[in-house]
């Protein structure tokens, strides 16, 4: 793969210069974030998800140019993400959603899913096979011998080898947590 | 503040599956699909034809042009198509 991700603010500035394979890979880095908001905070149908999607990206593409802090994109897509929910649900029900959902909770979602966002991106550093293995297990739900036969590795050894890549990824999350954090220590 | 708790670490992985790749792949495209749609309804503006083929056959038209008219895009031409 080569070279460090970049930064969202960088991104951001690549999409906004017109450069398609960095709105690629800023679809590839907030399409989960975006679908979880829909699927899990909204559980809204596949059907209304991907049109809901579908338009969040689409209005991202529109407004970047008009993006006042680069950086902020994520928040803002997020604040997008929900109020385009909330406006499915508006049409769906015709009444008013709001009074259903509990903006705590939704607040709590979305700061678990900022959370889930940032150990993504300490699984995109340690490379792969651990990245994928990670996904494959946990987020995909594959069994060890899927795993064993997809990647051509003896389903016996998948568990130690979880056990060992979740090491390296806690370690991942510590470095970035040390960084972050410089006077500790 | 990030965690760095193994168990949680899964829980936090788990907490984002993966998109649909269909849906994905439609994000991406959508800067090569405007640029073909602007292309396209510029030249309708100018030629009575095309723009009558658009009004009659949207999909095909949209087709022949290498663009893929899915829901969304279709959408996206009828709403452009009824706008002034």
């Amino acid at each position: 793969m080569g070279g460090p991700e970049p930064t969202d603010a960088a991104l951001v500035a690549r999409c906004r210069a017109g450069d398609d394979s960095a709105w690629a890979q800023l679809v590839e880095r907030f399409s989960r974030y975006v679908f979880a908001i829909c699927s899990q905070g909204f559980r809204l149908s596949r059907h209304d998800a991907e049109d809901v999607f579908q338009d969040v990206f689409a209005r991202a593409y529109e407004h970047l140019p008009k993006l006042r802090n680069d950086d902020a994109i994520r928040p803002w897509l997020a604040q997008l993400t929900r109020r385009l929910c909330i406006d499915r649900l508006r049409d769906l029900t015709r009444e008013a959603p709001a009074d259903e959902l509990d903006p705590d909770a939704m607040d709590e979602l979305i700061e678990n899913l900022d959370e889930a966002l940032t150990v993504r991106e300490a699984l995109a550093r340690i490379g792969e096979p651990c990245g994928d293995m990670l996904d494959r297990f946990f987020a995909r739900d594959q069994s060890y011998r899927t795993i064993g036969e997809e990647l051509d590795l003896p389903a016996g050894t998948i568990a130690s080898r979880i056990s060992r890549c979740l090491e390296k990824l806690k370690g991942a999350m510590e470095d970035s947590e040390a960084l972050v954090s410089p006077e500790v220590g | 503040m990030a965690t760095t708790d193994i168990e949680e670490l899964g829980r936090l992985i788990a907490a984002l599956p993966p998109t649909p790749e269909g849906w994905v792949r439609a994000a991406q495209e959508l800067p090569q699909v405007r640029r073909g749609l602007d292309d396209l309804l510029a030249r309708a503006e100018a030629d009575t034809a095309l723009r009558e083929r658009l009004l009659a056959d949207l999909e095909s038209t949209l087709a022949d042009a290498g663009i893929e008219p899915t829901r969304h895009v279709l959408a996206d031409v009828r709403e452009r198509l009824r706008s002034p």
